[in-house]
């Protein structure tokens, strides 16, 4: 049973990989069992309300509004408190709630003292990868958000999962060199204009250095 | 209270817990941490701070006292690495490996972390507050005089802070003092040229005789030389320059020469009167004085005291001769004798008799503030205080950068006058040999998180002013910087003075503002003044020297210069011992920094030990082979190391690098190697009170041990991989009619 089980898996990750290679695609092979483990958070940051489409009541805000290292350096960053205290000291109709107002204990401090002003939130972190790699938000966002012109919602899935549904963030992929490299082989159109196509880098020295 | 003895071990124990915690905070170096490891973000960052990327912050190196400017790394709020500022005439953008393993002294996890006090044997944390009330109780009924303060060389605003406490305690007893200094040198030069550092030109040499100056490794400013040394081997003055090393164990500058000579330990000042006899037999015009101190030392018979052959000397005067200006150096090997002061200033008397003084020999500069002017240190600093401690003068001891316990001969004794001392307090950032022996140790900011000035005893070009700031947070909340130290205890005598200072940034910003104009800031208002000096980590002064003084006279004369003749063969010690002061670890200040002791040192290629080098005809005859585990004996002690073969090092003499063999200062120095410190004999140079690093003879047994020795490669010259790349030829088998 579990053997049939795993061959399916294979046989479903064999025709995504044809259909998406087909389909000129980006996204690499996902399996069921890439989940990376549930991180609780001190704050349960929504995603879904802040990214997510308008029409399940999300605010399509883009991601490197907050995130917005990423389009200029190796990691994309978390934002600083200060981005967030920017816009909900305007918005009074949440300013009640509980996650703001916890929020809020961060940027002011705690009324029991425990937790000083201007405390960065202590963020878990929840996609990592091996000290040994080295990845670059900024060489991928730039290829595909400003060269392809796709949206940034979109291409951030590529590696995060799709984040504008979650609460939360989860892993949702392996962040495997496997998988990596299942990206890295394929075609991908060198711009939003050009029929023309190139591959990801495949030499050792790219992410090992 | 910490229920262990006060001694290494259990003080390590106590320290290894905050290790502990280090260790586990920064794990994780190769696994993923998903969901466990924090992503801190920032709460307000500046404008120019972007995660991932390295912003540059400049500094000063505090390895060595070269004064390098640095340029630090720092992505995140920590450092990652350090570079040179290229702004800086002293190192122009470059560092040297010492320097580059700063950032282990500052990430080090055997760093103190908390005031120490002893009580008995044992050990005890305690608070800040209570230390220094502590320093106050303890001073009370103590007389001035009976106050002494031991440090390093120093200089800047911390030295200028050190000396307001003393003053205000009524002593002057600052000893400052480094074991390996060029102090006999200074003297000397002092006497010849009227300053104790001129400014050496080997960019404008043709000709560079160095007896056994390193320095392209250890000596004065290695990183500055180096670069002149480059323009030196470029063509611009009219042909390649020649470098001729003249030393009885090869350097690395000694590696480098074109011509290396080895010479029989001690007679380096025959040779430069022999050369100066010799130059004066060419045909070149000699002061009558020099020509008659050098009358007796023809060429014959200082081939015979010296070992070095004939024609060779001809040759070498031949060169001096035709190549102007030349430099003549004299470094560490000529004047760590008895006779040290003797031999550098025929050595000086040879510059002058070649015309270079005021030619590749010129006038220093220097800050024009003598209280932050540098007080470099010397060795005879430590006898003084040895010497008053074994005579109780000593009541109160405090100490800050030296580790004379350490560098101290055991024939000094002073561990044992040390304990005479009843109250010692040690301002350290490790628990080293020195702190161990103290009453009170106070944990001392990093280099890299404390702030400071420092001015370079040797001055590239013009004079400056060198800033050490933080490059980080303190990485230990119960370190404090050596300034805020001083302003605190100062504040106990003289609160009315220094009550306006909130801390020694305060203190440091005031001094500098206040001298602003002084210091290249007319017109800027104290902000802007300050912010640019803070960003550049240097301020340069562009000081007018008057005429007179702007150029070096030669002043060397041969009157009082007495050379004597070779050391007489010591059947018992048959052999000299050379120390040797590598460019890694030089006085072993820094050996508990892992780079140190993982990168090679270039001649032997050995790594994380001592070792013995002996030429292989000594050897040969001792029946030694590699490896052999050999005891090497002093009058003053013996120890055991693995013997190395080493064409590089006379014959009669045998070689122990320096620093190694620490009994404590953490995992990463304690018990590597032997310290060769401790078996020199108390020879002082007879004029300066200097210890003679190179006055002690040893002899040499086999113990019947043997140990494969842990390096990359054979012999400097010798057979590679046992293939012959870049063989060498003795010195006396070159045909000389051929060489430059
Ligand atoms: S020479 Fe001294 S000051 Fe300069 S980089 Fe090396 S250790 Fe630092």
């Amino acid at each position: 049973m579990c053997r049939f089980l795993r061959f399916s898996i294979f046989l479903v990750g064999l025709l995504g990989a044809v259909g998406s290679y087909a389909g000129n695609a980006t996204q690499p092979l996902v399996t069921a069992d890439d989940l990376g483990p549930h991180v609780d958070q001190p704050i349960d940051f929504p995603h879904d309300r802040h990214a997510g489409d308008a029409a399940k009541g999300g605010m399509e805000i883009n991601c490197m509004y907050c995130h917005t290292y990423a389009r200029r350096s190796i990691v994309a960053g978390i934002p600083p408190l200060q981005k967030c205290i920017g816009c909900h000291q305007s918005i009074d109709s949440v300013r009640e709630t509980p996650r703001i107002k916890q929020l809020f204990e961060y940027w002011e401090g705690s009324a029991d003292g425990k937790i000083a002003a201007r405390t960065p939130v202590p963020w878990k972190k929840v996609h990592d990868l091996p000290d040994f790699v080295r990845f670059s938000h900024e060489r991928h966002v730039q290829r595909f958000v400003f060269q392809q012109d796709k949206p940034a919602q979109e291409v951030c899935a590529y590696c995060h999962g799709d984040v504008k549904t979650m609460t939360v963030a989860r892993r949702s992929k392996s962040l495997s060199m496997g998988w990596c490299v299942s990206c890295h082989e394929k075609d991908h159109l060198v711009d939003a204009s050009s029929i023309n196509t190139s591959n990801g880098p495949n030499d050792c020295w790219q992410c090992h250095k | 209270m910490i229920d262990n003895n006060f001694n290494r071990r259990d003080f390590l124990k106590v320290l290894g817990w905050g290790g502990t915690a280090v260790a586990l905070s920064a794990c994780g170096n190769t696994s993923v941490e998903d969901g466990r490891e924090l992503v801190t973000s920032y709460s307000e960052p500046a404008d120019y701070v972007i995660p991932g990327i390295g912003v540059y912050f400049n500094s000063t190196c505090a390895q060595c006292d070269a004064g390098c400017s640095i340029m630090g790394r720092v992505r995140e709020g920590r450092v990652l690495k350090l570079e040179g500022n290229p702004d800086s005439a002293i190192n122009r953008g470059k560092l040297c490996g010492l320097g580059q393993a700063g950032v282990q002294a500052h990430y080090n996890p055997d760093r103190l972390r908390e005031p120490l006090l002893r009580t008995g044997d044992q050990g005890e944390a305690i608070t800040w507050d209570k230390a220094l009330e502590l320093i106050n109780t303890k001073l009370g009924g103590v007389q001035g005089e009976q106050i002494a303060f031991l440090t390093g060389g120093i200089s800047g605003h911390v030295g200028v802070l050190l000396k307001n406490y003393l003053a205000a305690l009524g002593s002057t007893n600052h000893f400052a003092y480094e074991a390996v200094s060029p102090s006999v040198v200074r003297a000397a030069n002092k006497k010849a040229y009227g300053v104790e550092m001129p400014r050496l030109r080997l960019d404008k040499a043709r000709v560079i005789v160095s007896f056994g100056a390193d320095f392209l490794g250890a000596w004065v400013s290695p990183v500055h030389f180096s670069q002149q040394y480059a323009q030196f081997r470029k063509d611009s003055n009219g042909g390649r320059g020649v470098l001729v090393q003249i030393e009885s164990k090869m350097t690395l500058t000694g590696a480098n020469a074109d011509r290396w000579l080895a010479i029989r330990p001690g007679t380096e000042g025959i040779l430069a009167l022999g050369l100066i006899n010799a130059l004066g037999t060419a045909g070149l015009k000699v002061a009558a004085d020099a020509a008659a101190a050098a009358k007796n030392y023809t060429t014959e018979r200082v081939s015979k005291d010296t070992g070095i052959s004939v024609e060779q000397i001809n040759k070498l005067a031949a060169l001096l001769k035709e190549r102007t200006p030349s430099l003549v150096i004299a470094g560490s090997a000529a004047e760590g004798y008895a006779h040290g002061s003797h031999n550098a200033a025929a050595i000086a008397l040879l510059n002058q008799v070649l015309g270079n003084v005021g030619q590749t020999v010129e006038f220093p500069a220097s800050v024009p503030f003598p209280q932050i002017a540098p007080i470099p240190g010397n060795s005879y600093a430590l006898h003084a205080l040895n010497d008053d401690m074994a005579q109780g003068k000593v009541k109160v001891l405090f100490n800050f950068g030296a580790n004379p316990v350490f560098t101290a001969p055991a024939s000094m004794k002073l561990q044992e006058n040390l304990s005479k001392v009843p109250f010692k307090v040690a301002f350290a950032h490790y628990l080293d040999e020195t702190a161990l022996q103290a009453d009170l140790v106070l944990p001392l900011d990093s280099a890299l998180e404390d702030w400071a000035t420092a001015v370079p005893e040797y001055m590239a070009e013009g004079a400056q002013l060198n800033i050490q700031q933080p490059l980080m947070d303190k990485l230990h909340p119960g370190t404090r910087g050596m300034g805020d130290i001083l302003l605190a205890l100062l504040k106990q005598r003289r609160p009315e003075e220094y009550k306006g200072y909130e801390d020694f940034y305060a203190y440091l910003r005031n001094a500098l503002v206040q001298n602003k104009a002084a210091l290249g800031g007319t017109g800027k208002d104290d902000d802007t003044f300050w912010t640019e000096t803070l960003s550049n980590g240097l301020v340069k002064l562009s000081v007018k020297l008057p005429e007179t003084q702007g150029k070096l006279s030669g002043k060397a004369s041969a009157a009082g210069l007495i050379l004597p003749a070779p050391a007489a063969e010591n059947s018992a010690y048959p052999l000299h011992l050379i120390p040797a002061v590598s460019a890694s670890m030089r006085d072993g200040r820094h050996a508990n920094q892992p780079w140190l002791q993982e990168s090679p040192d270039p001649l032997t290629t050995i790594v994380w030990d001592s070792w013995v080098e002996i030429h292989p005809q000594t050897a040969k005859k001792l029946g030694i082979t590699e490896g052999d585990i050999v005891e090497v004996t002093s009058r003053s002690g013996s120890v055991k190391a693995q013997a190395y073969l080493f064409p590089g090092i006379h014959p009669d003499a045998i070689s122990i690098p320096l620093g190694y063999g620490h009994e404590a200062m953490g995992r990463y120095a304690k018990d590597v190697g032997v310290n060769a410190f401790k078996i020199l004999d108390t020879v002082l140079d007879k004029e300066t009170g200097e210890l003679a690093m190179h006055e002690t003879r040893v002899k040499v047994s086999k113990t019947g041990q043997r140990v494969i020795i842990v390096k990359d490669e054979g012999a400097v010259g010798g057979k590679q991989m046992g293939k012959k790349i870049a063989v060498r030829v003795s010195s006396d088998k070159i045909d000389l009619s051929g060489e430059v």
